[in-house]
């Protein structure tokens, strides 16, 4: 690039050097101040106001995230997919909450299952904000106003309108937990997100252990045993522990199981139970999650 | 006073787009940095001192509709602002390939140091996963659209000023 004719630029050191230090002074602000601090409401003032930003957004691009995800469907009709998709996530919850009915029984224990889950109270929401690379949080359409409050666990639907989601009780899979929660908007911290722990179960032996994001999006189960037997294909639910999200909800998929000599612990790979990339509709379990949990920044 | 309307109008279109738009074209998880852009562009242009001023804006609109830390990228883009603006009296070459070659370097070396700062605040993830997986395609994604963006905004930005860059694009 030329400019016709180069001006002196003006060389001001002394106003990096006050930017840095007054960013420094913001980021120990922010971590010193705690959640009701002066710039955590900043935030939340902002985010207010940009939320329906996102949902214009979401709304704009619609059509056009259609157009490519039809290119991505090709080969199969787009509502042949959508019944398979729907069929699939209503079998997998079906025997997923069977299996856990079965062995609730058989230990003669009064365990919280899916059907009990069904009862909390739930509320649908749509998906108006996308996650970042760096973080992976969603901006619900729903915030105090309606009762949303930090830290409710949030599931995927089985319908594809907030009606029909409410409808369709808690049976979706786990998709992450509310964080901060505006007058008509609230950010969603998704279990792949890297900051993210949640404590579950493997649903056929009762092992238990925590499932992490990871930064490329991915689902780990942590701090299971050598000695316990985990098959790709094990259904992980949450176990309940810690009281941040209620017992029996989907969590996701044993994929891949490897056993490191060198490691106290299984690298075991899931999927989740909800498919977290193209998710729109959610419901927030607006009756459960009494906790927050520490995530980044906080 | 002439100048600093177009700047402010520039980063609160960023700002609307980075809300509205970049996370409905992210391709493989890969978000465009709109701000970042603004800033390098702007401190192009401008100058250092714009340059680190405006990244200093650009990076707390950045954390305040994100949700990490506040702070890292207020830091992060204040310096890449600052450091772009340098080149502005070095700019020689005319055409389109040192432009976006500064707006390459500064969005790599501006998600690294924003990772390296994470890392520091203990809310990093692994750090050579995360240089391939999404510094480095975001880095070709914000240059990608920076060929687009580029030679309007800069003629956007400086209207008393005649440029020859980008003449057969813009």
């Amino acid at each position: 690039m030329r400019l016709p004719q180069p001006e002196k630029s003006n060389l001001q050191p002394g106003l990096l050097v006050v930017l840095v230090v007054l960013s420094l002074l913001l980021t120990t602000l922010w971590y010193r101040e705690g959640a009701g601090g002066p710039v955590h409401k900043v935030r939340l003032g902002v985010q207010a106001v940009v939320a329906p930003v996102g949902a214009v957004g979401e709304f704009v691009t619609r059509p056009i995230r259609g157009v490519f995800q039809w290119i991505g469907d090709l080969g199969v009709s787009r509502s042949q997919l959508e019944a398979l998709r729907l069929q699939n996530e209503k079998l997998r919850n079906t025997v997923a909450t069977l299996e856990e009915a079965r062995l609730e029984n058989l230990r003669l224990q009064s365990l919280v299952n899916f059907a009990q889950s069904s009862k909390l109270k739930s509320l649908g929401a749509h998906v108006i904000g996308r996650p970042t690379q760096w973080d992976r949080v969603i901006t619900l359409d729903r915030g105090t106003a309606d009762g949303v409050r930090e830290g409710m666990p949030v599931v995927g639907t089985l319908g594809t309108t907030p009606a029909a989601a409410a409808e369709a009780s808690a049976a979706g899979g786990l998709i992450g937990q509310t964080i901060d929660v505006t007058a008509h908007s609230a950010k969603v911290r998704l279990i792949t997100d890297q900051s993210s722990g949640v404590a579950s179960t493997i649903q056929s032996n009762r092992a238990e252990g925590i499932v992490h994001g990871s930064i490329d999006g991915g689902l780990s189960l942590d701090f299971i045993s050598h000695e316990t037997t985990v098959k790709a294909g094990d259904v992980v639910i949450t176990s309940g522990m810690g009281g941040v999200f209620p017992k029996g909800l989907l969590v996701g998929e044993v994929t891949k199981v490897t056993n490191q000599p060198s490691s106290l612990y299984q690298d075991i790979v899931l999927t989740p139970s909800a498919g977290l990339g193209g998710v729109e509709d959610v419901l927030i379990l607006v009756g459960a999650g009494p906790q927050v949990q520490t995530g980044s920044g906080e | 006073m002439n100048r600093v309307l177009p700047t402010i109008a520039a980063i609160l279109a960023a700002t609307l787009l980075q809300v509205g738009l970049a996370p409905y074209i992210a391709i493989g998880g890969v978000v465009p940095d709109f701000l970042l852009l603004v800033v390098v562009t702007l401190a192009l242009v401008e100058g250092p001192t714009a340059g680190a001023s405006a990244g200093f804006a650009a990076g707390l609109i950045f954390e305040l509709i994100g949700s990490g830390p506040v702070g890292p990228m207020v830091l992060v883009l204040a310096v890449t602002g600052y450091m772009a603006g340098l080149l502005h009296e070095n700019m020689f070459a005319e055409g389109w390939l040192l432009p976006l070659t500064v707006l390459a370097v500064a969005s790599i070396a501006s998600t690294l140091a924003y990772g390296l700062m994470l890392d520091l605040l203990g809310v990093g993830g692994p750090f050579v996963l995360t240089f391939f997986t999404k510094m480095l395609p975001e880095a070709l994604y914000d240059t990608a659209l920076g060929l687009l963006i580029y030679p309007w905004l800069a003629r956007f930005l400086r209207q008393d000023r005649p440029m020859t860059t980008f003449r057969r694009l813009a």
